[in-house]
């Protein structure tokens, strides 16, 4: 079906018809998306820059995505707490633990094989 | 809490002596990866050079390379560290060199218009700071961003393909107009052939209309040649019983018939009917009704069958005399 509209053809047809165009549109078009994209998640998408037809085509709702520093911090956080756990105490308890189950392990195994040579 | 990995950025921060400065960093980058008509090593160089008085105390490899893949949550993550610990005059220096990288000796490109304005709104400097700063670094105002998405902003950015385009349409154009006009006299021609051929078809027509009606005209002669000579035949044979009769005839009434001149076949038709010689045709007709009402032969069916037999033969007699000058008059 064709558009109606000639100019809004014309339009379509001088930046999607020639590959040069297009890329460079898609590419702003990317860059613009990413934009309103980090504008909702900081809270800037009515900023006295962000006004007109881009504002409106490219601003997105605000999405549940967490600040990304306190993400970091949390991050930071869990690995100092775990970190110093280990070095506290729970690091040399816990190859302790390790060792004997190994240890355990063999001696079951011995067992079983001195039975076996046993009953042969 | 999220159990993933520190990603490369957050590592870097990690790494960094001053999270502000590599955030900054990133952000630099950002802007000088969206500039246009820039090598690789350009950048790299344009980077170290402007951010020399950083802290940072890392590699800018590892940055480049994030803002070149536009990892969009390290740069969420670099504009909240510089919302959050960015003074004022700090905002505008980076805003400085935002616009130092973006417009060292080229134009803005589009999408770092975008971009410095969103660094703007991060930085809350107001729209007429922005213009201004642009304006004293650059010496030119900032104008409003062009739209990509309309035919006069690559009419104006790139004449070349449209003058190329407007040259081909011209060239189509052409060769539509010489095939219009091919086939036009090629149509001239067929239509010329067509009457010729009419004119042809015409012509044999007349031709054969001519012959038609010369045939016709031979053949009425020669029917009108035929009647000629059955007539004159008959007139012949007639004069010649005629003879014979008026012979016998003579032999008979010798004295009186010496003297008279022999009449012709139409004197005496005309006698039979009663007429003088030299009668017009309506006369003839007159006399023969006149004659016929007389002689018919019904009118003696009351008679003996002699006198019937007389009266059929005074009207053949009569009725040949009127077919006759019926015939020749």
């Amino acid at each position: 079906m064709r558009c109606p509209n000639s100019a809004l053809r014309q339009d379509a047809e001088s930046v999607l018809a020639v590959n040069e165009h297009r890329e460079a549109y898609d590419t702003l078009h990317h860059t613009l998306n990413d934009i309103g994209c980090l504008r909702a998640r900081l809270g800037l998408t009515h900023g006295a820059h962000w006004q007109g037809d881009v504002a409106n085509d490219f601003s997105l709702p605000p999405d549940h995505a967490i600040s990304r520093h306190d993400e970091l911090v949390d991050r930071v956080s869990n690995a100092v707490s775990l970190y110093n756990r280990w070095r506290r105490w729970r690091g040399p308890w816990l190859l302790v633990a390790v060792f004997a189950t190994g240890a355990g392990i063999g001696v079951v195994m011995g067992f079983a094989l001195c039975l076996g040579l046993a009953a042969g | 809490m999220s159990m993933a990995r520190f990603s490369p950025f957050e590592l870097v921060l990690l790494n960094s002596r001053s999270q502000v400065d590599t955030a900054t960093l990133l952000l630099l980058a950002w802007v000088l990866v969206n500039r246009q008509h820039v090598s690789e090593g350009q950048r790299r160089r344009r980077l170290a050079q402007v951010t020399a008085q950083f802290r940072h105390g890392h590699e800018l490899g590892p940055v480049m390379s994030i803002a070149h893949n536009q990892d969009l949550q390290a740069i969420q993550l670099a504009a909240e560290i510089l919302r959050k610990e960015c003074s004022q005059e700090r905002s505008l220096s980076v805003l400085h060199q935002s616009i130092t990288v973006a417009t060292d000796d080229g134009d803005l490109s589009l999408a770092n218009h975008y971009i410095l304005r969103f660094l703007a709104d991060l930085l809350n400097v107001t729209p007429t700071t922005l213009s201004t700063l642009f304006y004293e670094l650059t010496g030119r105002p900032l104008t409003s961003p062009e739209d990509p998405s309309r035919h006069a902003y690559w009419q104006r950015h790139n004449p070349d393909y449209f003058n190329q385009k407007a040259r081909e349409a011209a060239a189509k154009q052409q060769a539509r107009d010489e095939a219009a006009q091919q086939a036009d006299e090629k149509n001239q021609q067929r239509k010329q052939k067509k009457q010729r051929k009419q004119q042809e078809k015409q012509r044999q027509q007349e031709e054969a209309q001519a012959r038609q009606a010369h045939a016709r005209q031979e053949r009425e002669r020669q029917r009108q040649r035929d009647d000629q000579s059955r007539r004159e035949q008959a007139q012949r044979e007639q004069a010649r019983q005629d003879r014979s009769r008026y012979e016998r005839a003579q032999g008979e009434r010798r004295q009186w018939q010496r003297t008279a001149p022999p009449p012709d076949r139409t004197t005496r038709a005309l006698a039979v009917l009663g007429l003088p010689p030299g009668a017009s045709r309506s006369d003839v007709r007159l006399a023969y009704r006149r004659m016929a009402q007389l002689h018919h032969p019904d009118r003696f069916f009351t008679e003996s069958e002699h006198q019937v037999a007389l009266a059929s033969a005074r009207f053949q007699r009569i009725k040949n005399a009127y077919d006759y000058l019926m015939q020749t008059y």
